[in-house]
């Protein structure tokens, strides 16, 4: 759980997440019988959507954004944790109501993928507006309002062609403006320019925080990309293997991280200006190593001590709205191991070694 | 053509290159691959489309040539036309791609033009003088054999002498080589990550010693991390073996620490061609600027960034003149009636399609296109 959230001077908080948890079970081959074994997807996060902010999440493949992102928009079910959507509380287990999505609305990967091949796009338009309650002499102009909020110029030319007309840019720009079109006050944006080309990726980056600036829209922005967060994000949040491991408001986190994972993906990033991170340490874990027990990180971390093979650490305040989930931050970890309780444990789950 | 108005603009223009401009074809052992006027379609008549339009580069021995371009600009069907991989509707149209085989006992190289070269010629060359990484090592993969039959039935093929417990042998070298463990050969492709795919791929490919290897978007699908290692990992191989490499990515800035020499392409055709610190310092070609400057920075202030408006051309319905020219910010009334073609700029081995760098005297060249490079050759360049 981290220390700065909700604070009350900041700017009204939209979505808020508090110890959010997603727990799937597997069943793995065992000795004589199939095992259930715990995958923790996503391990107690919590965080603040504000209005006018982009926060960004950023993680390789399997460390639970897109677990996260889909529990936000309440299609996974969390299996603990508290939703709060403008400071009402939300029954986590309770099936979502059209109210919510018509605040909360998702952003896919692909666009290809995420749109109709055989609908015009006016179809893909029209349809969450009507089910949201608009009038039909209405969704005609209300569709073309939301293509012109995302660029696309005019809207007539848009409107009635089909996805495959359209390049992959304007077509994510299409999916931004079918979750815009029914005025949410937050966007979630799970990897959106990932599979776009390079050339048209700021356009939409550019896009995402003109809205943000211009509407007040809360923006979450899943992404790989650490580069894209520094970019535009007014908090960003590194996750591994479910969990926050470090945290920041603007670019501290990228000019001064504090967790050897962040240290890790930063010196991966190719950066043709500074010829150091060529440089960068060989790691001979190739696999995504994830402990058990004491910090997940600790199998791959090249600072790995003997407490965090213990215990998992808790978030240090490392500098203004700046935690690190890391004992090399703890003033004596070895005192504080002790003062540790033993490994949380959850009911019915069980450890693999 | 020459270019006297950027000369005289930028009087100061020193690139030390030492080496001769690559115009002649088969100059002997100092080029393991020579294209020229390489051409693809896609179908034939009305429907046809040009993948690949004019085409020539050569890659010097032991060598990282990265080619740079978004989809659809005819990156990957310019190496598997190269390597006669293309199935149809692909045709290659035109143009020549030598290569030069270098001979296994003693006897006399041997340059293969690989577009008239029959299916037994390919046969021999395949794998065990070019050699070719997939982007999905998944798809790449037989999923139901174990790794270690892909080593064995290459080995079996090229190498038919090999006993089989050589054929294990050489293949736990290999896996030995790209950092996994020799039980890896026993595994099934789904039981690895994709990095460790990837790593089986890069084996696989160095197998029979091939003086070039093709990459096509090996680390597309992996992520920056995995991504760091392979690359790494590469990097050792080829100083290790000295094999050259043409290496297809969209990633211009994972190219400029990797490659010697760049081409950028676009619509199919080159539009700028330099060595890699000439490329990132100094851009020519307002594509290639704009590519640079696609990518947000990891230090330094943030700054609203622009990128290139407007999309990716349509290949089956391209512009009029220059094919970058809707795009272009520097735009000119030549650019919309001639296509420019790829010119070497004057006392330099570099080259760019472009009209603002023609010598046309009424031209202004923009301040960021004619900037100099601060440390030339920071890659030692070819050698």
């Amino acid at each position: 759980m981290s220390e700065f959230v909700s604070e009350p001077t900041r700017t009204p908080v939209q979505l808020s997440a508090r110890n959010l948890t997603r727990h799937f079970t597997t069943r793995v081959p065992g000795r004589f019988f199939k095992e259930k074994h715990t995958v923790r997807a996503v391990d107690d996060v919590s965080l603040d959507l504000v209005a006018g902010h982009i926060t960004a999440v950023v993680g390789e493949s399997g460390s639970g954004k897109s677990v996260l992102a889909r529990m936000l928009a309440r299609i996974v079910k969390p299996t603990s944790g508290e939703l709060y959507l403008e400071g009402q509380e939300i029954p986590i287990n309770a099936r979502r109501t059209l109210a919510y999505a018509n605040k909360v609305q998702l952003v896919l990967q692909d666009p290809f993928a995420s749109n109709n091949p055989v609908h015009r796009i006016r179809h893909s338009l029209e349809r969450p507006l009507l089910i949201h309650g608009a009038s039909k002499s209405d969704v005609d102009d209300l569709a073309k309002a939301a293509l012109t909020r995302v660029s696309l110029d005019p809207p007539d030319r848009f409107l009635d062609r089909y996805p495959h007309e359209l390049s992959g840019g304007q077509l994510q720009r299409v999916s931004i403006a079918r979750a815009l079109c029914v005025r949410p006050s937050v966007l979630l944006a799970d990897e959106p320019i990932s599979m776009l080309d390079v050339s048209v990726r700021l356009g939409i980056l550019n896009l995402l925080k003109g809205l943000c600036d211009n509407e007040h829209l809360a923006v979450l922005y899943i992404t790989h990309d650490i580069a894209s967060a520094r970019y535009i994000a007014d908090e960003t949040i590194v996750m591994y293997a479910g969990q926050v491991v470090e945290r920041s408001r603007g670019t501290a986190l990228v000019d001064e991280p504090t967790h050897p994972y962040t240290q890790l993906l930063i010196a991966s990033v190719p950066n043709p200006a500074d010829p150091t991170s060529q440089a960068a340490e060989r790691t001979e874990h190739t696999t995504f190593a994830v402990a058990d027990v004491g910090c997940r990180f600790a199998p791959r971390c090249p600072h790995v001590m003997d407490v965090c093979r213990k215990s998992d650490p808790p978030n240090f305040q490392v500098g203004e709205g700046h935690t690190s989930h890391c004992w090399l931050h703890a003033s004596e970890p070895e005192a504080v191991v002790e003062l540790t309780p033993p490994v949380r444990r959850r009911e019915g789950e069980t450890t693999k070694t | 053509m020459s270019i006297e108005r950027l000369d005289t603009q930028t009087p100061d223009e020193v690139h030390e290159i030492s080496q001769p401009t690559a115009v002649s074809l088969s100059t002997g052992r100092e080029f393991v691959l020579e294209v020229s006027n390489f051409s693809v379609n896609y179908g034939t008549g009305d429907q046809m489309v040009r993948a690949v339009n004019d085409v020539s580069f050569s890659l010097r021995r032991s060598t990282v040539l990265g080619v740079a371009g978004e989809s659809g600009s005819g990156k990957s069907t310019l190496v598997y036309a190269m390597t006669r991989l293309l199935r149809a509707p692909g045709i290659i149209s035109g143009g020549v791609v030598n290569l030069n085989v270098t001979a296994s006992d003693g006897a006399e190289d041997e340059i293969l033009d690989l577009v008239t070269a029959n299916e037994k010629e390919l046969r021999r060359i395949r794998w065990s003088h070019v050699s070719i990484v997939l982007q999905s090592a998944l798809s790449a993969l037989d999923p139901v054999r174990r790794v270690g039959r892909e080593f064995d039935e290459v080995l079996k093929t090229h190498r038919p002498d090999m006993k089989k417990a050589e054929r294990r042998e050489r293949a736990v070298t290999l896996l030995t080589m790209v950092g996994l463990e020799k039980d890896r050969l026993d595994r099934f492709p789904h039981e690895l990550s994709g990095g460790q795919r990837q790593r089986i791929m890069i084996a696989l490919a160095l197998a029979l010693d091939p003086e070039l290897v093709i990459m096509d978007e090996p680390t597309t699908a992996l992520d920056v991390v995995t991504q760091r290692e392979i690359i790494n990992e590469l990097l050792d191989l080829r100083a290790q073996f000295n094999f050259a490499m043409i290496f297809i990515t969209h990633d211009l800035s994972l190219l400029v620490e990797l490659a010697d020499e760049i081409v950028v392409m676009y619509a199919g055709a080159i539009v700028e061609r330099a060595l890699a610190s000439e490329l990132y310092e100094a851009p020519r070609h307002p594509y290639t600027l704009g590519l640079l400057n696609s990518f947000p920075p990891m230090s330094g202030d943030r700054r609203e960034l622009t990128g290139i408006p407007g999309s990716p051309p349509d290949l089956s319905d391209l512009p009029v003149g220059c094919k970058f020219s809707p795009r272009c910010p520097y735009v000119m009334a030549r650019c919309r009636e001639e296509d420019p073609h790829l010119m070497t700029l004057k006392g330099s081995e570099r080259s760019v399609a472009c009209w603002l760098h023609a010598g046309d005297p009424d031209v202004r060249v923009p301040v960021e296109l004619t900037r100099q490079v601060r440390t030339p050759n920071v890659h030692g360049g070819p050698s």
